[in-house]
């Protein structure tokens, strides 16, 4: 009890009182004494998150002392509490009224418990970010994408760059999230493998509207499926499937089905009574079992084998493949960042070197020149945004990631598909917000696109964009390219205005003879040359010819014929004020 | 003193009428409200908010509601960020989960001004917080009162909960 004797010079009867406390009255420790004098002992509410209680303190004790009486009426350690009043935490060393600590107010208590102190918080944030990550990569709509984002960043990736695959899956910040190695493989599988134990990711995934829209073409659904190798072999077995492929009503309600849980668990509800039907039936049983046996175990088998764990084999044996779609298609429309207005470049700057772009002509790829880069369209096109230069980076950064996705085999049967088939590549650019705005530039990928999926088999095309010093001499390459073009126009005149063309990403000004350079990436759609020359020009043959504007140039002509007659105001000096209109009015008069 | 650094705390007030209450209130309620206020406690980089699920964070202006209406400066606090997330995960397990929200009672706003006594250890505009009271003393709001009830707001984010 000696502790509580602090030497108080503010007020004597502390002392005394103190040892009153401090004598033997264990019943009474904690109460407020009724004969206390009123400055010394207040009444504090220490609240906690889950309740509250008063204590009653010394006016003058310090933070320590009040702490002690917390530990004991909280039944916790003096070191698991954290007191904060006003924002400010209490340290051991104060004192109450140095916080200003009075009677009645509220002071705040955390009591950190051992193992939550400092895992408490990354715990919670870590937990979080599993779950959510595989929402990365498939791009839940609403605010999980940016909170996902958010607490990837946080938790891992350091690239904070503008990235167009953000809304496709930040394949940097999946590769930091260290969810999986940098195999995309594995990658893939975990995330199937996630699906399958996450119901509610699937629905997520379900609602994604690119997922949605690509589901809604059935076309496109038919060629996925088809492209892939296991499938065809499994066509080849058996002919239902594909009389089932083929048969476009089918495929919709399939669709349909994968789209809706509600309806595919409906639809399941029935198959199994029609099948528990079915098995009824003298010798019914055998031909379940041979169904089965034939049909549904390869496809699963399949599909599997290629997939790791199949996610759509829990909604049922049709649309497995549909995973397939969710999972590649969330690289594909990724645009070249070199040229080819290109789409559907399912790895990030699958279009890279084939510089052969923009519409001032492909460079075929001769020998030379395998990736048939053109060197006067490298300043230009798509480079210049800076998602692109994020692209590029991020390819550079990952070498091993691209590698990855090029070797995976579906990838490449993919790319096959693609190159067969433009309108499918085409239908999955739509699908690509970044272009989804902007009609042109639709247009002119669309009109590359041919011209890129044939570069896209050219297996050394493929090899440089897998090696990354490759990637990196292109990137510096281009920006050479630029710099010259910024410092000497003069040295290629060719290529400064050839490429003008109206290379939409980076938006130029429109005006031809505007000497902005390709470079000018922010630039309005009409920079400020043209628009000063356009008006002042335009403004003054206007004012003079047209018919609406009329009015005013006789006002115009009214207020000048009213100044002029002021200033002559009854001299018959008109000829001498308009000579010496240049002179001022005193000079005037001088005259 | 030492190393304490000083966190700044911000409320972000959003109208979730958006406009509709100013313009519809006098008609509706008989009484002048500017809007149906939700509010969020910035720090630390992140907004928190209380709603149907719990206790939610998500970045700064990045639920569905978008920017919002005011920004009150409510100081700053010397509150690290680890220790308030323990603070919160003990709010969620106890007055603060997802159970808990009511409406009238308890909800966001509610949260808000606690946390931000905690934190700073000044409440929220009285405004906000008289919120509810105010449109229970029309007949219209008393009227309403069982169907407002069950309404539970749930604008998205990441969830806090005490268990995991």
């Amino acid at each position: 009890m000696i502790r509580k004797l602090t030497p108080d010079p503010s007020c004597s009867i502390g002392g005394i009182k103190m040892a009153d406390q401090g004598a033997a009255d264990p019943g009474n420790n904690n109460n407020n004494k009724p004969e206390a004098s009123e400055g010394t002992i207040i009444k504090v509410t220490v609240k906690t998150p889950k309740d509250k209680e008063e204590i009653a303190i010394a006016e003058d004790a310090s933070v320590t002392q009040f702490k002690e009486e917390i530990s004991r009426r909280f039944k916790a350690k003096q070191d698991q509490l954290v007191l904060i009043f006003a924002g400010k935490i209490l340290k051991d060393g104060d004192s109450l009224s140095q916080h200003g600590i009075k009677d009645g107010l509220t002071v705040h208590l955390v009591i950190k418990t051992a193992h939550k102190a400092g895992d408490g918080g990354s715990t919670s944030a870590s937990s979080s970010t599993p779950t959510q990550a595989g929402n990365t990569s498939t791009s839940s709509p609403g605010t999980n994408s940016s909170s996902t984002a958010g607490s990837t960043g946080t938790a891992a990736s350091p690239t904070q760059t503008p990235n167009i695959l953000t809304g496709f899956g930040d394949l940097s910040g999946l590769a930091g999230l260290g969810m999986g190695s940098a195999n995309f493989m594995e990658l893939q599988q975990q995330m199937q493998r996630q699906l399958m134990s996450n119901p509610e990711m699937l629905s997520q995934i379900m609602e994604n509207p690119l997922v949605q829209n690509m589901m809604s073409n059935p076309d496109l659904m038919r060629q996925m499926i088809m492209a892939n190798p296991q499938m065809q072999q499994l066509m080849e077995r058996n002919p239902e499937i594909s009389h089932m492929l083929n048969n476009p009503e089918l495929m919709r309600q399939t669709m349909e089905l994968a789209r809706n849980p509600a309806m595919m668990q409906e639809m399941m509800r029935n198959q199994d009574r029609a099948l528990s039907n079915l098995e009824s039936i003298p010798g019914g049983y055998n031909a379940l079992r041979r169904m089965y046996t034939d049909i549904q175990e390869p496809m699963f088998s399949a599909a599997r084998e290629q997939f790791g764990n199949n996610p759509f084999s829990a909604l049922g044996g049709n649309s497995e493949s549909g995973a397939q779609p969710s999972r590649t298609e969330n690289r594909e429309p990724l645009p070249n960042p070199w040229g080819p207005p290109n789409s559907s470049n399912p790895s990030e700057s699958g279009g890279a070197p084939t510089g052969s772009t923009s519409t001032t002509g492909g460079t075929n790829p001769s020998v030379s020149n395998p990736l048939g880069i053109n060197p006067g369209s490298l300043g230009n096109g798509m480079f210049n945004s800076p998602g692109m230069q994020s692209l590029m980076q991020q390819i550079s950064e990952n070498p091993q990631l691209m590698q990855n996705m090029l070797s995976a085999p579906y990838m490449r049967s993919m790319m096959q598909s693609l190159s067969q088939n433009p309108e499918l590549a085409s239908q999955v650019l739509m699908n690509n917000p970044l272009f989804a705005g902007n009609p042109q530039l639709q247009d002119q990928f669309r009109s590359q696109l041919p011209i890129f999926l044939q570069q896209m088999q050219n297996p050394e095309a493929l090899s440089v964009m897998t090696n990354p010093r490759a990637m990196q001499a292109l990137m510096q390459i281009q920006q050479g390219l630029q710099t010259l073009q910024t410092e000497a126009p003069g040295l290629m005149p060719g290529w400064g205005h050839a490429n003008r063309e109206p290379s939409l990403l980076t938006k130029q000004c429109r005006n031809k003879r505007c000497p902005a350079t390709a470079d000018a990436t922010d630039a309005p759609d009409v920079c400020w040359r043209r628009r000063r020359n356009c008006r002042r020009n335009w403004r003054r043959n206007c004012r003079r010819n047209c018919r609406r504007n009329w009015r005013r140039n006789w006002r115009n002509w009214r207020n000048w014929r009213r100044s002029w007659r002021r200033k002559c105001n009854g001299t018959q000096k008109h000829d001498q004020i308009l000579h010496l209109s240049h002179l001022s009015k005193k000079e005037q008069k001088v005259q | 003193m030492d190393q304490t650094d000083s966190y700044p705390v911000k409320l972000y007030i959003y109208d979730m009428s958006r406009g509709m209450a100013r313009q519809l209130s006098p008609l509706m309620l008989g009484r002048q409200l500017d809007g149906v206020w939700h509010t969020a406690i910035v720090v630390h980089g992140k907004e928190f908010f209380f709603v149907g699920e719990g206790v939610n964070n998500c970045p700064p202006s990045g639920t569905p509601l978008g920017e919002p209406d005011s920004i009150v400066d409510l100081g700053s606090t010397e509150v690290p960020a680890d220790l308030f997330m323990e603070y919160l995960i003990s709010l969620a397990e106890s007055t603060y989960s997802g159970d808990k929200y009511n409406l009238f009672e308890h909800n966001c706003n509610t949260f808000s001004n606690e946390v931000a006594q905690f934190l700073t250890g000044k409440k929220i505009p009285s405004y906000i917080t008289d919120l509810p009271s105010e449109v229970l003393s029309t007949p219209f709001g008393q009227a309403l009162r069982p169907l407002l009830d069950s309404i539970v707001i749930n604008p998205g984010g990441n969830n806090i909960t005490g268990k995991r």
